[in-house]
């Protein structure tokens, strides 16, 4: 188990510094290829000073002459990076100069909050329905739970957004209001945007959304696991022993049914990620993922690699946990 | 080997001790497949004494291992149900009793060893703790007391240092060991029937050996009834004394070892004595039964083995199908010509 744990951890950090890496190579080719940054300073029209074009590229550490070489991996400022992100210094904004470690306090929870919101709807709707399939296969609702999930997954995630935000929310909000109130839970809750005066109410949309769309995969892992071992030799061994069909489904099925679904949870969330990027847009929530979105728009170099090397962390810490889980459920992968 | 940790459902309600270990009367197996019924096991009857070794042999698809499944009570139902017949164990018919009996039955009384140890015990589980389970289970034993009984299982079994292997998972035991093991969790709670449905299939030629003498040991030891499932004739030779072959869900000759070996009574085990290979045969052919075991859901009309039977007559018994007949005394065969095959006639 240890072995297993530090082989985790090691394999955990190389990837992250392998993506660090690579976010810094391809943005450095993208400045090497695509111009400097920094003359977006000057409105990106006017020829500025040379003087002060040299202090600003200066103090977004552009000033490199690794910059004008195509190709060049820019060893020097990536460790720098590094240095400083360790430090805990994540750099400025080109665009209206804020600091990007203030803007991840702001838009990280605001993230963390749709993905929680999404994982609770995808866990609990994919284990109740995948269940419900399971125990009747072959059935109608087998087959219904699963055409249902299957057109649900077709439909591409902000058409479902937008349906909800034009069709849904406007009428909804209204009737809400007039019975409870502007100010109240039922009033906030089913507004098309995000108010940052009630951070949680308003993501509660978004976020089931955000779950029921991913639903399709991990309900069909759930079903699939659970007619393997319900069906399974051990269980028959189980019934052989006379224990009882409750002791049966928590001993000898669900733990050993949990072991693919952990996975899929940590697939699903980590899938989640590049759903974020459009619920954000859509409906207004100021997160890592409209983050993203607006500084590759804007070119903000160093917001964009800010933003993916959260977005690789989150990743990375969700892989190794089901890893983790992975090795308590199952001995076989513990003793390998 | 009455030492059992806390209160024991030991004797079954209504039991008599004076009655026959377990017979089973006309049991019939249906599965129902889209809708229609399809026979699997077709009126087997059969008794077992105590101390006794039934082999059941037969062809996969026989019924041999759903007769087992629903003596046990463990058919997957649906599609699987019980349309007919009696289980008597101890004169009790435990077709009769309720679920909560029958869970009692289970490992108290009949116990079962399946072929693939491997697949039949939990992967994420220790042996321990599987073994354990059932004195928690069922004797309300404690944790401790528990895998106390599970080192000295494991130790019966023999399987060293039992000690320390209480606590490995199925994946480190190699086959035989494990097999081992299975027989260990069916002997947990002293049953009186012991079935072994094909314990040696999945293991090597020297390590079904082993089992069979282990087999063989504790049965001696705790004179269990035992039912041997097996579709090889070799392994019943020095084990059993009784044998009932089974064909298309019937038993189609019963016997005692060594009448079916010397003289049988029905053209079906006659072709699958024929077929062991013999060590003073080489480079003969391999004999062979022509065709295929009959599908379940279009069973030929008349006797089931017609179609692959050397003796059959066409008429009759394509025609009629053909009741128990007596070939000699205690010899019981399902051929219209029973005496004749008996005889070496035909």
């Amino acid at each position: 188990m240890g072995r297993y744990v530090i082989r985790r951890l090691l394999q955990a950090l190389l990837t992250l510094f392998i993506t660090l890496f690579l976010l810094h190579y391809l943005t450095a080719l993208s400045v090497q290829i695509r111009g400097n940054p920094a003359l977006l300073f000057f409105g990106g029209e006017r020829t500025p000073d040379p003087a002060m074009l040299a202090q600003i590229e200066r103090l977004y550490g552009l000033d490199n002459t690794c910059f004008d070489r195509p190709g060049d991996p820019c060893l020097g400022p990536f460790v720098e990076r590094l240095q400083n992100y360790a430090a805990g210094d994540f750099g400025t904004t080109l665009n209206g100069n804020r600091d990007v470690g203030e803007l991840l306090t702001i838009y990280i929870p605001n993230t963390l909050r749709l993905f929680i919101f999404s994982t609770i709807t995808l866990v609990t709707l994919a284990m109740v329905l995948g269940t419900w399939a399971a125990r009747r296969r072959g059935g109608l609702i087998d087959h219904s739970v699963r055409g249902a999930t299957i057109l649900i997954d077709s439909v591409p995630v902000f058409l479902i957004l937008l349906a909800y935000v034009y069709i849904l929310a406007v009428p909804l909000t209204n009737w809400a209001r007039d019975i409870w109130g502007a100010e109240s839970f039922m009033g906030q809750v089913f507004r098309p945007n995000y108010n940052p005066d009630y951070p949680w109410t308003t993501i509660i949309i978004p976020g089931i959304i955000v779950g029921t769309v991913g639903l399709a995969t991990l309900t069909r892992l759930v079903r699939a696991s659970q007619l393997e071992n319900l069906g399974s030799d051990f269980v028959r061994t189980a019934k052989a022993k006379g224990l009882k069909t409750g002791r049966i489904t928590v001993v000898h099925v669900v733990r050993n049914s949990m072991i693919p679904i952990v996975t899929g949870v940590g697939y699903t969330f980590a899938f989640a990620l590049s759903g974020a990027v459009l619920t954000e847009g859509i409906m207004g929530i100021p997160g890592m993922g409209r983050m993203i979105f607006q500084a590759v728009q804007r070119q903000e170099t160093n917001l964009i690699i800010v933003g993916l090397t959260v977005t690789a962390v989150v990743v990375i810490l969700v892989t190794l946990v089901v890893d983790l889980l992975y090795a308590v459920l199952d001995p076989r992968i513990r003793y390998d | 080997m009455a030492e059992t940790t806390g209160p024991a459902a030991d004797v079954l309600p209504g039991s008599d001790m004076n009655a026959p270990l377990l017979e089973v009367e006309d049991l019939r197996v249906e599965f129902a497949v889209r809708g229609r019924r399809i026979p699997a096991v077709r009126g087997v009857n059969f008794a077992l004494e105590q101390g006794k070794t039934l082999a059941v042999v037969g062809e996969s698809g026989s019924g041999k291992s759903v007769t087992s499944q629903a003596i046990m009570g463990i058919l997957d139902s649906p599609p699987g149900f019980v349309t007919g017949g009696e289980v008597r164990l101890r004169g009790v018919d435990l077709l009769q009793q309720d679920e909560e009996t029958r869970r009692t039955v289970r490992g108290n009384h009949i116990a079962i060893v399946f072929q693939d140890a491997l697949s039949a015990l939990n992967p994420v589980w220790s042996v321990g703790f599987q073994l354990g389970e059932l004195y928690r289970v069922h004797r309300g034993a404690g944790r401790r007391a528990a895998e106390q009984k599970a080192i000295e299982l494991l130790d019966q079994v023999g399987i060293p240092d039992a000690k320390n292997r209480v606590g490995h998972y199925p994946h480190q035991f190699s086959g035989g060991m494990r097999q081992r093991v299975m027989i260990a969790m069916a002997l947990a709670l002293d049953p009186e029937v012991l079935i072994a449905d094909e314990p040696t299939t999945a293991l090597d030629v020297t390590v079904q050996a082993q089992i069979m003498r282990l087999l063989r040991r504790i049965q001696d030891e705790r004179n269990m009834g035992l039912i041997l499932i097996t579709h090889d004739l070799g392994v019943v030779a020095d084990v059993a004394d009784d044998v009932a072959v089974m064909y298309a869900g019937q038993i189609v000759e019963r016997a005692n070892i060594h009448d079916v070996f010397a003289r049988p009574a029905h053209p079906y085990t006659k072709a699958l004595l024929r077929a062991i290979p013999r060590v003073d045969a080489v480079g003969r052919e391999l004999e062979v039964i022509p065709g295929l075991p009959p599908n379940p859901a279009a069973l030929p009309s008349g006797c089931p083995f017609h179609p692959r039977c050397r003796a059959a007559d066409p008429e009759r018994c394509g025609d009629e199908e053909p009741p128990d007949r007596q070939a000699a005394e205690g010899h019981l065969a399902r051929c219209h010509f029973a005496e004749e095959v008996y005889r070496d006639e035909r």
